[in-house]
């Protein structure tokens, strides 16, 4: 299937020949797999490493998350210092991790902070170069060789301490008992690993990776920062009317004709009115209508009548009996057969007119879960039960839709018609956001869009 | 090409290797944009959260039907929103209040400014209409009590008075509150409001996201060379200057 797709990219990139290209095959991936989350799922540090920890200091419970002294400490060499499993995840807004003092022990030199992978064990973060500690015996904040600074409180029995990196700032911040106690520029290089630290006798301390609510609130900070960010870009000033004359152009890319007159008549009847129809005469009003009818029979899982239009307005898109275009017709029309329970026909057509796109490369799988739908009762809760959701009659229309686009003897560029502007704009700006992160070492987060809308939705719960 | 049109280019052309920024080439810009996969319905919901913010009742339950997105908010408080706007646009603005009151009693009381702001319409409405005695009567009943509570309130207040005091209003230096923009002003003003008060967002976000690409490409600018997006409203991508 793979083989198909990419080589059909380089065919689009290239020519625009007078049979039309395939463009359906651009929607058959995402007719099987959908589209996969970007999610920068980079892993977090879940338990604290056993191998590498100060053994014979410290004693380690088998959850690997709580550390308790035990010896009696005699010099700065016997620190009992354990890393985490991972370092800190980088593609995200702000990293952040909390230890809970159950016992203070003897002198309270207990430490949490951050290390590199090179950072000697048995030393308290902050003594060594290249790493950073909030010490909470004397509340100084320690950064590489001798370099002290006072920076909180001092902490002790049943406080509640975090240590947090916030890639957008650029800072190594702590809290104490849910509450900011500073930050400091984050000036060591490479992967950080959360470290927690105890050097005097029954000293114990317990570690919540994030398994655990926080005692601070991170996504009010996260909220801040993004806040933060918006403010600066909320700033620049955007051509006037650049938003309906997009908005417009994705109705009409897509044969939303209704949406577009009603859109139409809202934006000349508004004070002042709003003109972007005329000066957009662009190639996306080509075939409006026939758009929009095409998109409605399928949407209504009425796919012969689609097939019969298709034939009579725009025969080339259809005569290649074995493009993706036609099979994604096709595999429609046996999916509605079986939604209405007409199993013989779809037996019967799916043997006239599925089998034959069995041996193509690359179409076997969809052929295959298509007429999988034949073998369970219920096909809505099988494992191809996607098939017979709406998504799939929208990514049929969409395809439809594209080889109409492609019919117009003005297109130059093929990509236009399966691209509004619109998804153009946001390709750049992910792209954009990404690349820009890949030379910051990968570290902070890159844009996506779908947490536009989380975000607005955290925003309102807040108000 | 003009002299100060090669100066400048060789300047950046200097500046580009000053710096020794990295190019991306179209070819490996277009790989790149291949792989960001948006989904579809999250367009669709960018789109429908743009008409209902904007308030296009009538396209937005067009696009619920042709397009399957699901407006955030009943459609139903549109229409009710866009009432009082319009009637703000037309400088009905005792309607407006009323309506605002229908809708929600606690727009008004919670915003004191917007109050403000909505009676101080009133009054250029009845200054424009030539109403003097009843203006006069209304900003001393009405609007000078708020302005004792407030110091930018009376400030505005006197400003508006101010329109009396002038035979020919048309060239008098205070002019711009009987321009259009003001009725604009204050019917978005209300807008918001409404909007806030239904737990909704105030703008739609397609403009930010917008904002968002030119600054995301502006922060690029700095660190590589690569096919940027110079005019949004027709998304063509243009050669990274080498």
């Amino acid at each position: 299937m793979n083989d198909r797709i990419n080589s059909s990219n380089n065919v689009i990139n290239t020519t625009n020949s007078t049979t039309p290209q395939d463009l359906g095959l651009q929607f058959l991936e995402m007719v099987r797999f959908g589209l996969c989350d970007t999610d920068d799922d980079d892993e977090s540090p879940t338990e604290l490493n056993t191998i590498n920890s100060s053994g014979g200091f410290l004693f380690v419970a088998t959850d690997k998350l709580s550390i308790k002294y035990t010896n009696v400490n005699l010099h700065d060499h016997d620190v009992g210092v354990i890393q985490a499993n991972k370092p800190a995840p980088v593609k995200r807004l702000v990293y952040y991790f909390e230890i809970h003092v159950k016992n203070a022990g003897a002198k309270g030199q207990i430490a949490i902070g951050f290390t590199t992978d090179r950072f000697k064990v048995r030393r308290q973060p902050g003594w060594e170069p290249n790493s950073c500690g909030y010490h909470g015996d004397d509340g100084l904040l320690y950064r590489g060789v001798g370099k002290k600074e006072p920076f909180g409180p001092t902490y002790t029995s049943d406080d509640t301490v975090g240590a947090g990196i916030n890639y957008a700032s650029g800072e190594l911040f702590f809290t104490k008992n849910g509450i900011v106690v500073g930050a400091v520029e984050k000036d060591i290089k490479g992967p950080l690993f959360p470290t927690i630290a105890v050097h005097s006798q029954n000293e114990e301390v317990q570690v919540n990776f994030g398994q655990k609510p926080f005692a601070f609130d991170l996504k009010v900070l996260e909220a801040q920062e993004r806040m933060k960010q918006q403010a600066t870009v909320e700033k620049l000033s955007l051509p006037s009317n650049v938003s309906y004359r997009i908005v417009r152009s994705y109705l009409e890319h897509y044969g939303y004709e209704d949406t577009l007159r009603a859109f139409d008549m809202a934006c000349e009847s508004t004070v002042p009115p709003i003109c972007i129809t005329q000066e957009t005469a662009s190639d996306n009003m080509y075939a409006l209508n026939q758009r929009r009818t095409l998109r409605q029979l399928i949407r209504k899982g009425e796919i012969d009548a689609a097939l019969g239009k298709l034939n009579e307005w725009y025969p080339q898109i259809v005569q290649d009996e074995k493009s993706a275009t036609s099979l994604l017709l096709h595999c429609q029309k046996f999916i509605e057969l079986v939604r209405v329970g007409a199993l013989k026909e779809a037996v019967k057509f799916g043997r006239n007119h599925l089998a034959k796109f069995y041996d193509l490369p690359g179409f076997q799988d969809l052929v295959q879960d298509t007429v999988a739908l034949l073998a369970y009762e219920r096909p809505q809760e099988s494992p191809v039960g996607y098939l017979l959701e709406d998504k799939q009659r929208e990514i049929l229309a969409d395809a439809v839709n594209a080889m109409v686009l492609s019919t117009n003897p003005n297109v130059k560029d093929l990509q236009s018609c399966l691209h509004p502007y619109l998804e153009r704009l946001l390709r750049q700006l992910t792209a954009c956001c990404l690349v820009r992160r890949s030379f910051n070492g990968d570290e902070g987060e890159a844009f996506q869009l779908d947490r536009v809308f989380d975000s607005s939705k955290n925003v309102s719960a807040n108000a | 090409m003009s002299l100060f049109w090669i100066v400048i280019r060789q300047f950046a052309e200097n500046e580009a290797m000053a710096t020794s920024k990295k190019v991306i080439t179209r070819e490996e810009w277009e790989k790149k944009l291949n792989d960001v996969k948006i989904r579809k319905e999250d367009m669709n919901k960018l789109v429908m959260n743009f008409l209902v913010t904007e308030g296009y009742v009538d396209a937005a339950e067009k696009f619920r039907m042709e397009s399957g997105a699901e407006p955030e908010i009943d459609l139903a408080t549109i229409t009710d929103r866009m009432a009082v706007k319009k009637a703000v646009q037309c400088g009905n603005v005792e309607d407006a209040i009323e309506k605002v009151n229908d809708l929600n009693p606690e727009i008004l009381d919670t915003n004191p400014q917007l109050f403000f702001h909505l009676q101080q319409q009133r009054l250029i409405e009845l200054i424009r209409n030539g109403k003097v005695e009843e203006a006069l009567e209304f900003a001393q009943e009405e609007l000078a009590p708020r302005g004792e509570e407030n110091q930018s309130f009376l400030e505005e207040l006197e400003r508006t008075v101010a329109l009396l005091a002038f035979e020919d209003v048309s060239n008098c230096p205070v002019r711009d509150l009987l321009d259009i923009s003001q009725r604009l002003k204050t019917a978005s003003e209300v807008n918001a409001a409404i909007l806030t008060s239904q737990s909704h967002e105030k703008d739609p976000k397609l403009p930010s996201l917008l904002k968002m690409l030119m600054w995301a490409q502006d922060q690029l600018d700095e660190k590589a060379a690569y096919p940027r997006i110079n005019d949004l409203s027709t998304a063509m991508l243009e050669d990274p200057p080498i």
